[in-house]
């Protein structure tokens, strides 16, 4: 019998859901609020020593001689481990492209600052720092290469020099009649931006503890994994060992946000535990470390961009060309980031035609590595902006522009240029209500009156989709082999009637157990606390990802469901059998399965598990006795990439409509965010407060995105940002109050209609926020392409235009 | 004076009251605070996120004051009486800065949540009516990821309100 | 990023803290507040062999008025001088200071002392104490002596204090009666080191400016009095245009603006320029 996920709130077997779809208590908080919750720094195990690692100080430079003679001789040191120890044990890590990885720790040349060269096991971690000051290593430096346009050049110096060039991969896409759209334009506008490096960041660095057992060649590794079963398979691959012979235990993490990072020092605790005969070796990344090395770096952008526009206002047409420099190679998966636009190359606008023309380049950096929102938020900067400027060459309000662009709402699903389908949506509407949430007439009004007095003041429309339950579909474009991204879930009750979910994953800060719980109390009449949430390791688990590309909510949901109505069968047969009916006369609702018709022929979720469990005797044989099941939930229809990347990848499309208000000191070059408005429409809310939280925080690394974050290097590839004093992340004081309201349009194609909204509003701040400022200078007749817009930056172009007649 | 040669550091006892409880432990001079009671006392609700004093993960309260705990050294701390996460809940009942945390969703994934509780502790007991600016200003010393900080002004308003109600008799500002 | 080895001692007294700073012979690192220090031991940039800490040494805490001055012992914390009821009265500018530094968590242990002889350049300690002309007690081995500020600040994070020394205390004049001022600071983030900052005092003596004092933070290695400045600014009106000049001048007299990843020369040079005229106007507003 076909598995039946219900796919609106309505299809639950629930008269009224108490816990699904509102906003309730967190069933992890106990634990968080009061410390106790297990992060792996807390963690002690017998025997544990710990890692620290040597970096380089230089950006390219070939390793000529390591000494670790002396600090093998100190006391407290177990073991050292250099390039040698990687070549003999291990395999370079997966890369993206394919062929683009490198050892986690070298043979021949350090090829970014901060990259790892020798690593020591310590009784403590003081002790294991004090023994990398008594490592000898001798560099001969490399010319370095830390422009990605030089790094393209003929001559230029070689990151990976068996690769033959820098250029990892360079490919031209074109979807519909580009040319034509152009051609036949009444107005072609185009620019250039420059995005620059900023990252993940979570609170807590990355962190493991890794155990490799000589007597049987496994791997047990405890950590901060936002994917449990990635890194697994990413080990058994790098250790050559069979999957069934590595562990990944899964920790409570303090956020990822993508840029966890970690694969390197992974793989070098493992390495230090194998040299140490197999004792636990703790590795705690510190932040310098993150900062300068970890999976903290990403969109580190050059963007040329065009427009094709009718008079009418109708945009026909969009090119993109774009210069991603990516780093030292590809481990951190940067090139997926530059891959993901085309799940939304287009924005929530009926862009006919597309052309994506995309340089992926290796330079002495970091390598890149994930970051909310995977790639879009710098695309849909630039497709915004580009946007205004149409808007205001043809003197239509940018809101109107937007709308006359709009995907209309009886269009869906939809298929974009770039091979991804929208599932539904309403942008209309949204846009409508921001405006009216806003009071937009009025802030014009205001900004009117501002611009009379001279100040600089700004209003940014800005919209842009937000992609949801990620594949890897589309991924094949930069290498990437798969299709089909599975979550599961084990649902289980005792005897008493109480229930559990075993999943795969461990918690990250969204709210996922709460999730699971609401659907389980809600699915079967229980109180929320009759449900407890385990995560499983990746050897007992059911077949899992975990929290990423706003995949979660609505896998875990559909897995959840799955399993609730697989149970749901189950227990109706036994019902059946025990009130001696055919199963198909018993209906399941509120936790009673009753036979309509038959008053007092009623059984419940608790009896009948307490009878499976308890009296199994009395089940008839061929009945599974077990009141538990699991469902593993993928994407249906995700169809492979046809010849110029197309592909039905993200299952959902969440939409929103930002509108910022701005003022700028024109004297400092000082931002200040004085409105901030928004409204989005991601479907069906399972948790109104968790999706709030989501919004909220992505729109505050939005707006470090725009105003804050950057990494800088200087021309010998050193990070000048390397501390928190230097790379800013937003504070209370950066984040205006945020008005929200919002659209449910529900997904057609989700469990209960909900859509991914994870990543959030990262995919539209740094746009609105770019937006506002970018209508604030436009009567001095300047522009504002480089994010972040920090004071400098912007006090050079009100400079510019003071010492040269505004255009306006 | 050679700093080549590592030489045997100096241990020293150090006498702590922490959360009402009184330890004494042997410690390297250089042993930071946050190690000290992460390692030594195994209070690890107290957490690293940062090592130099910036976003905040690691405050505690050193004599009823906050303070980074990873920019004092545990010697510093001998003698003090220390509050962490650990102390504000009695017996399983939450303290009502942690019950207003959670009805309010202050909290994500949590690591930087015992920070924030502590400056908040401080805050609410001197001034049970703080003005956003006045929470604004103590708050901006602590960093969060993950809330983007509007529900953690909405928990501190409503902490606030809960101790009012429960502290009739105190004046709502020290000010 | 855990510290280096070194030794502690926690002397009782000055002379014990002196005495053992001999000893180690420019090894050693006295520790006050240790918001400065530790994070440069937790980063390993610096490596003393012993480390000195200040907080049991007596007579190093109190806030007292003598002769027409506060004298403000070098273990005073800086949550100390926001809540110091005498600071606020006798001399806001100090008070007012204080509110611009990092965040109350930093300032419950900072020390006023740890920032005099910390000296950073963006710090808005050492400009007070050269807008305010203070005075810098400090023992050593050959007994005590007094500075006043305008010879403490040597260059980058670099002060008149020995090796060998420990700052006791600052002496800090009180306004003369009229007086305006006023501290005005650019940062990225409120509580970030300041880009630029600026001080300002001065008199109106029978309306046009007096013993104008401009004093500049976050431009150069030490903060900078702007002589020029002044002398041109005093027996001016107390108009828009006299505090445009005045910004102007200061502008051209930095020779070499600092630069790093938040500001640029050029922009600090500018920064410093409007951030004179600013505080002049509040300064002249100020003033009675």
């Amino acid at each position: 019998m076909a598995v039946k996920i219900p796919h609106t709130m309505d299809e639950l077997p629930t008269s009224e859901p108490r816990f699904v779809g509102h906003g309730v208590r967190r069933v992890e908080d106990a634990g968080l609020i009061t410390g106790r919750t297990e992060f792996i720094d807390n963690v002690k195990l017998s025997g544990m020593l710990h890692c620290a690692i040597l970096r380089s100080p230089v950006a390219h430079a070939r390793i000529a001689k390591i000494d670790t003679s002396a600090a093998e001789a100190l006391p407290g040191v177990v073991a050292v481990v250099t390039g040698e120890d990687a070549a003999r044990w291990s395999h370079p890590a997966a890369a993206v492209p394919e062929g683009w990885g490198l050892p986690c720790l070298p043979t021949d040349k350090v090829r970014f600052v901060g990259e790892p060269v020798a690593a020591v096991a310590a009784t403590s971690r003081y002790a294991a720092e004090d023994a990398l000051e008594q490592i000898e290593v001798d560099y001969d430096p490399l010319e370095t290469v830390s422009d990605p346009v030089a790094a393209m050049a003929e001559g230029s110096p070689l990151v990976i020099d068996e690769r033959g060039t820098n250029v990892m991969m360079q490919r031209v896409f074109t979807w519909g009649e580009v040319d034509a759209a152009f051609d036949g334009a009444d107005h072609v506008f185009s620019e250039r931006f420059r995005w620059n490096r900023l990252g993940a960041n979570p609170m807590e660095t990355y962190g493991c503890i890794s155990e490799w057992n000589p007597a049987d060649h496994t791997i047990v590794v405890r950590g901060g994994f936002q994917s449990p079963s990635h890194m697994a398979l990413g080990r058994a691959a790098t250790f050559g060992l069979p999957s069934n012979k590595v562990r990944m235990i899964a920790h409570p993490h303090g956020g990822s946000f993508g840029g966890k990072g970690g694969v390197r020092g992974t793989d070098i605790s493992i390495l230090l535990s194998r040299k140490c005969g197999g004792r636990p070796v703790k590795w705690i990344e510190d932040r310098m470390e993150y900062l300068a090395a970890g999976g903290s770096q990403a969109w580190d952008r050059r963007y040329e961009v065009s427009i094709a526009v009718k008079s009418d206002g109708r945009v026909t047409g969009l090119r993109v060309k774009l210069i991603d420099d990516l780093g030292a190679n590809g481990e951190g998966f940067g090139a997926i980031s530059a891959a993901k636009p085309l799940a939304s190359f287009t924005g929530p606008y009926a862009i006919g035609a597309a052309q994506y023309d995309l340089t992926l380049v290796a330079t002495n950096k970091v390598p890149a590595s994930p970051y909310r929102g995977m790639g879009p938020p710098p695309h849909n900067f630039v497709l915004e902006q580009m946007m205004d400027i149409a808007a205001r060459a043809l003197e239509v309000d940018p809101a109107e522009f937007r709308r006359r662009n709009f995907i209309p709402k009886d269009a869906f699903p939809y298929t974009i240029p770039s091979g991804n389908e929208y599932d539904s949506g309403d942008y209309e509407a949204v846009l409508d209500k921001v405006l009216a949430l806003s009071d937009y007439q009025k802030l014009r009004a205001e900004q009117a009156a501002a611009r009379a007095q001279g100040r600089l003041v700004g209003i940014g429309v800005a919209s842009a989709i937000e992609p949801g339950v990620f594949d890897w579909n589309a991924y094949a474009v930069v290498g990437v082999q798969g299709t089909g991204v599975p979550e599961g879930a084990t649902v289980s009750f005792d005897i008493l009637g109480n229930a559990s979910v075993r999943v795969g994953f461990a918690l990250e800060g969204q709210g996922q157990y709460t999730l699971a719980a609401q659907l389980v109390a809600d699915y079967f009449g229980l109180e929320l606390d009759a449900v407890t949430v385990t995560p499983l390791d990746t050897a007992t688990a059911p077949p899992h990802f975990g929290p990423g590309g706003s995949r979660l909510g609505v896998a875990l949901t559909g897995a959840v469901l799955g399993a609730c109505d697989r149970i749901r069968t189950k227990m109706s047969a036994v019902a059946a059998a025990l009130m001696q009916t055919e199963a198909a006369n018993i209906v399941y609702r509120d936790g009673k399965f009753t036979i309509p018709g038959a008053p007092g022929a009623e059984m419940t979720v608790p009896q009948l598990a307490g009878t499976m469990l308890g009296a199994s005797h009395l089940l008839p044989p061929d009945i599974d006795p077990r009141p538990e099941a699991t469902h593993v939930w993928t994407a249906a229809g995700r169809t492979p990439v046809d010849e110029e990347g197309r592909a039905k990848s993200y299952l959902t499309a969440a939409q929103a409509v930002h509108i910022v208000g701005v003022e700028i000191d024109r004297d400092t070059g000082m931002v200040e965010i004085t409105k901030y408005c928004l409204v989005d429409d991601c479907g069906t809310r399972l948790n109104p407060a968790t999706v709030k939280g989501q919004t909220e925080g992505s729109v505050a690394q939005g707006i470090g995105a725009a105003l804050l974050e950057e990494y800088t290097y200087d021309s010998d590839g050193q990070l000048l940002t390397s501390t928190y004093m230097d790379y800013l992340l937003p504070t209370v004081n950066d984040v205006p109050v945020l008005e929200m309201d919002e659209v449910v349009t529900p997904s057609p194609c989700t469990p209960l209609g909900a859509k991914g909204c994870g990543e959030g509003a990262i995919h539209t701040t740094p746009a609105a926020v770019m937006s506002a400022i970018n209508d604030a200078l436009a009567p001095l007749g300047v522009r504002a392409n480089e994010v972040p817009a920090a004071p400098n930056r912007i006090w050079n172009l009100i400079r510019g235009a003071n010492e040269t007649p505004a255009s306006e | 004076m050679s700093s080549d040669t590592p030489k045997e550091p100096m241990r020293h006892a150090v006498s702590l009251r922490v959360n009402g409880r009184e330890h004494t432990v042997e410690v390297e001079s250089r042993m930071t605070l946050a190690d000290c009671l992460r390692e030594k006392l195994a209070l690890t609700g107290t957490h690293l996120g940062c090592e130099h004093g910036v976003c905040g993960a690691c405050t505690v309260l050193v004599d009823g004051q906050t303070a980074r705990s990873c920019l004092m050294l545990a010697v510093q701390a001998d003698g003090a009486e220390i509050t962490t996460v650990e102390g504000l809940a009695v017996d399983g009942e939450l303290h009502p800065i942690q019950e207003a945390f959670v009805e309010e969703h202050g909290l994500q994934c949590g690591f930087c949540t015992p920070g924030f509780l502590m400056s908040i502790h401080e805050l609410l007991a001197e001034n049970l009516n703080p003005s956003d600016d006045e929470i604004r200003d103590v708050l901006g010393g602590q960093i969060c990821r993950c809330t983007g900080y509007q529900s953690i002004l909405r928990a501190v308003h409503s902490a606030a309100a809960k101790l009012r109600a429960a502290n009739p008799a105190r004046e709502p500002s020290a000010a | 990023m855990k510290p280096p080895p070194f030794e502690y001692a926690a002397p009782s007294t000055v002379e014990e803290a002196v005495s053992l700073l001999v000893q180690h012979d420019g090894e050693a690192k006295v520790l006050a507040g240790g918001q400065s220090l530790m994070p440069l031991l937790n980063m390993r940039f610096a490596r003393p062999a012993a480390v000195i800490d200040l907080r049991r040494v007596a007579g190093l805490t109190d806030i007292r008025e003598e002769g027409g001055a506060l004298v403000i012992g070098a273990m005073v914390t800086k949550r100390a001088i926001e809540r110091s009821t005498v600071v606020a009265n006798r001399q806001p500018l100090l008070h007012a200071a204080t509110r611009w530094i990092a965040h109350p968590q930093i300032r419950n242990r900072g020390t006023v002392g740890g920032s005099m002889a910390q000296a950073d350049p963006a710090a808005e300690y050492p400009a007070v104490a050269i807008a305010l002309d203070m005075e810098l007690d400090m023992v050593g081995p050959g007994g005590s002596r007094r500075i006043p500020a305008a010879d403490f600040f040597v260059t980058y994070l670099t002060t008149a204090l020995e090796e060998n020394e420990v700052l006791t205390a600052i002496r800090v004049p009180v306004f003369p009666s009229g007086t305006g001022w006023s501290i005005q600071e650019v940062s990225r983030r409120h509580g970030d080191f300041a880009m630029v900052g600026a001080i300002t005092t001065l008199r109106l003596d029978g309306g046009r400016v007096a013993d104008p004092r401009i004093v500049l933070f976050g431009v150069g290695a030490t903060p900078l009095r702007a002589r020029g400045a002044e002398e041109t600014l005093a027996g001016s009106e107390p108009s828009e245009d006299a505090f445009a000049a005045a910004g102007a001048a200061v502008a051209a007299e930095i020779e070499e603006p600092l630069s790093d990843v938040h500001a640029s020369a050029d922009y600090r040079r500018h920064l410093a320029r409007v951030l004179t005229q600013r505080a002049l106007a509040e300064a002249a507003r100020r003033a009675t």
